[in-house]
């Protein structure tokens, strides 16, 4: 609005005899437009001079085997498909890795979004403590992360001291302890005729409640920030109405979260397909570490790219089918 | 109920001042009406479901925390006393000792600080210059550049470690040093000396070994950055570091917010674009830039990706560097796999300790700060 008006007036002005001035008055407009391409000067400077070249070396090294010479920088040999050959064929659990790999995304997502949805909404209300609630809440975001992380995969001393009876279950991630016995949850679920797939998926979920709770503070955040953007005038009247919590929960918080549903969504994927304690991640970053191996797990990686932006793209074209957007004018 | 309610009773007190007096249901009736129903009754449940599930998770976080700080306090024998759960036994301070003096753990905080804060506070500034550029000016190409943003997001960065490591170790815009080294004379290397002389403020072993750099350059027409401070600079500085694209989003969807009508009010006063920005807007924005602050600080500080990618060398000490096993605490006694994942969480526990602290302090601008920048999706 505003910006056509004052471009009308610098339409007004350019009639009147400003012409005389050799220099031409850039409308406001174009003024904005250049100073926006300022703000994101850095970024574009970045992506074109540093990014990009990173991107397509990259790629490029993943074709071909690397030598380093003294005097004359790096040398590069053209092998076409050869280390994705090696990757596929040749390698015997690159494979298996990655389909473990995309298992565990299957697995993740979901959950994740759940947990973090649920906690979302139950910081939201207003509760004695809550503030203290949510500071321990967010503690993983901030120290779970990087080094922590790694440390976290060879301790064991954690085995040592809870007193859990559960069966340790080796995978190393987590605290490795169980929380519930599979069969106390198979009796609870035996009586409703769920198929086993789902008993198996909760008890998973419960044990790994560890990595989960770790992994969705930022999913977290964003789900609160979701939620407070819902004006209580719309609760309000859900409650004066005789609404239920629970209904109003299906009726107004989820179709109104919803677009932050897709978002964590796409995040959650990212994010759990770049850390370090995914097993692809981990077999790839092994693979840099061995002889020769650079290369190929350059070309490793970028085959499993490609297939999350596959993931990613079907996740965002089925949520985004069901995603609502409040009309705001 | 049954019983039929009486008229109220209308008194005149005064002019202004009426008293009516109508028949009050008992209190025990109020009472029943008020607690003992469906509603009140699923209330109750739900407040002691939703405090034992939120107790609950509080212990699964804080839990690791608790464990790891009590098997730091440890002695040797307490790993392998079986009455020993999570109250050590002989109390000791050997691990806290020997990991500041063998591991170093003070040049590491240093070198560790110098290089957090400085990343952190680029990455800050940087990334709300780039958020405000896409978030409040229409441009041709803006689109391309948030979807070049969200690619730096996608992309993860093991990826690129191949080709981020070489990068840097012959790091070479445009050719631009490539063309410095077939006419390295040696008036043009005083000339460089002096330049690089002058942009060299952080105290890395790489960058203050001048005549290193200056080999680089002419032999290999490119300058090895690794092993100081300078790749992690660049890429905080062009918005491109580990998750840059996060905090540009963020920060992004934080000034969608805010109202145009502010910055408008600014131009009619006579204020350029850049002066708006720096003196309405990034004032505004204190709340979300801490919280960006507190992400990029903490996960440089635990980083252990890049650090160990372009830190090739032990010269400059970091805080990967720390998580050792010191040598007067090798043993070879029956707990010692117990003892030694002991002392990596003490060292993992020291590492974090200034994150913890900061964020006592911090913690409650990052609710707030997301709280209140509205963030939406659209």
């Amino acid at each position: 609005m505003t910006n056509n008006l004052q471009l009308n007036q610098t339409a007004l002005a350019s009639k009147t005899p400003v012409k005389k001035k050799k220099r031409k008055i850039a409308s406001l407009d174009r003024k904005k437009a250049r100073a926006g391409w300022f703000f994101v000067l850095p970024f574009v400077i970045g992506f074109i001079a540093v990014y990009l070249p990173i991107i397509f070396d990259s790629i490029k090294y993943s074709f071909c085997t690397i030598k380093i010479v003294s005097g004359e920088g790096f040398q590069t040999t053209f092998v076409g498909w050869q280390n994705y050959n090696e990757a596929l064929f040749v390698d015997p659990n690159f494979v298996k890795t990655l389909i473990t790999g995309l298992k565990e995304l299957a697995f993740d997502v979901p959950a994740i979004l759940l947990f973090s949805l649920f906690m979302a909404v139950m910081l939201n209300e207003k509760m004695a403590g809550r503030a203290i609630f949510r500071a321990i809440f967010f503690i993983p975001v901030i120290l779970s992360t990087g080094i922590m992380e790694s440390i976290d995969a060879q301790n064991i001393i954690e085995d040592m001291m809870s007193e859990s009876d559960g069966i340790a279950d080796g995978s190393g991630q987590s605290t490795a302890t169980e929380i519930v016995s599979a069969i106390d949850i198979e009796r609870l679920f035996a009586n409703m005729s769920v198929g086993t797939e789902l008993v198996t998926y909760v008890t998973t979920a419960i044990n790994n409640i560890y990595d989960i709770v770790n992994r969705s503070g930022v999913q977290m955040l964003i789900f609160l920030a979701g939620l407070q953007s819902i004006s209580p005038a719309i609760y309000e009247s859900c409650q004066i109405d005789g609404a239920t919590k629970w209904e109003t929960f299906w009726k107004i918080t989820f179709p109104m979260i919803s677009p932050m549903i897709l978002v964590n969504a796409i995040y959650t994927v990212i994010d759990s397909f770049t850390t370090d304690s995914n097993s692809v991640m981990k077999f790839i970053a092994n693979k840099y570490t061995q002889a020769n191996g650079q290369e190929i797990s350059s070309a490793m990686s970028w085959m499993y790219f490609l297939i999350v932006i596959l993931i990613i793209a079907a996740v965002a074209a089925i949520f985004s089918a069901y995603v609502f957007y409040q009309r705001k004018d | 109920m049954n019983a039929q309610p009486t008229a109220p009773k209308i008194t005149k007190e005064s002019k202004n001042k009426i008293r009516v007096e109508f028949e009050r249901t008992p209190l025990k009736e109020r009472l029943k009406a008020k607690f003992i129903n469906m509603a009140f009754l699923g209330d109750v449940i739900w407040y002691i479901f939703r405090l034992c599930l939120l107790i609950g998770i509080a212990y699964i976080v804080l839990f690791p925390f608790y464990s790891k700080i009590s098997g730091s306090f440890m002695g040797k024998d307490d790993f392998v006393d079986v009455t020993v759960m999570l109250i050590p036994k002989n109390f000791s301070l050997d691990i806290y000792k020997f990991i500041i003096i063998e591991n170093s753990y003070f040049t590491a905080f240093g070198n560790t600080l110098l290089l957090s804060v400085s990343t952190a506070l680029i990455q800050t500034f940087i990334c709300s210059v780039i958020a405000y550029g896409l978030a409040k000016f229409k441009f041709k190409g803006a689109k391309y550049v948030f979807a070049a943003v969200i690619l730096t997001m996608v992309v993860p960065h093991q990826t690129l470690q191949l080709s981020m490591f070489m990068k840097f170790r012959f790091f070479d815009i445009f050719g631009i040093t490539g063309l410095l080294s077939g006419h390295a004379t040696v008036g043009n290397i005083e000339a460089i000396n002096n330049i690089l002389s002058k942009i060299n403020i952080f105290p890395a072993e790489a960058t203050s070994d001048m005549s290193t750099i200056l080999k680089g350059i002419i032999n290999d027409g490119a300058i090895n950055l690794n092993n100081s401070y300078w790749p992690l600079i660049i890429l905080s500085l062009t918005g491109i570091a580990f998750k840059n694209g996060l905090y540009i989003f963020m920060l992004r969807q934080f000034y969608r917010g805010v109202p145009d009508e502010l910055e408008e009010s600014a131009y009619m006063d006579g204020s350029g674009t850049f002066r708006t920005f720096l003196q309405i807007i990034l004032p505004l924005s204190v709340p979300m830039m801490i919280t960006v602050f507190l992400f990029a600080f903490s996960w440089q500080w635990t980083d252990d990706f890049y650090t160990t990618l372009f830190f090739t060398t032990n010269k400059t000490l970091l805080m990967p560097d720390v998580v050792a096993i010191p040598e007067s605490l090798e043993t070879t006694y029956a707990g010692a796999s117990l003892y030694y994942s002991a002392i990596r969480n003490t060292c993992g526990l020291m590492i974090i300790f200034p994150l913890v602290i900061m964020y006592v302090f911090l913690q409650r601008y990052l609710v707030q700060g997301i709280e209140r920048s509205g963030l939406t999706a659209d």
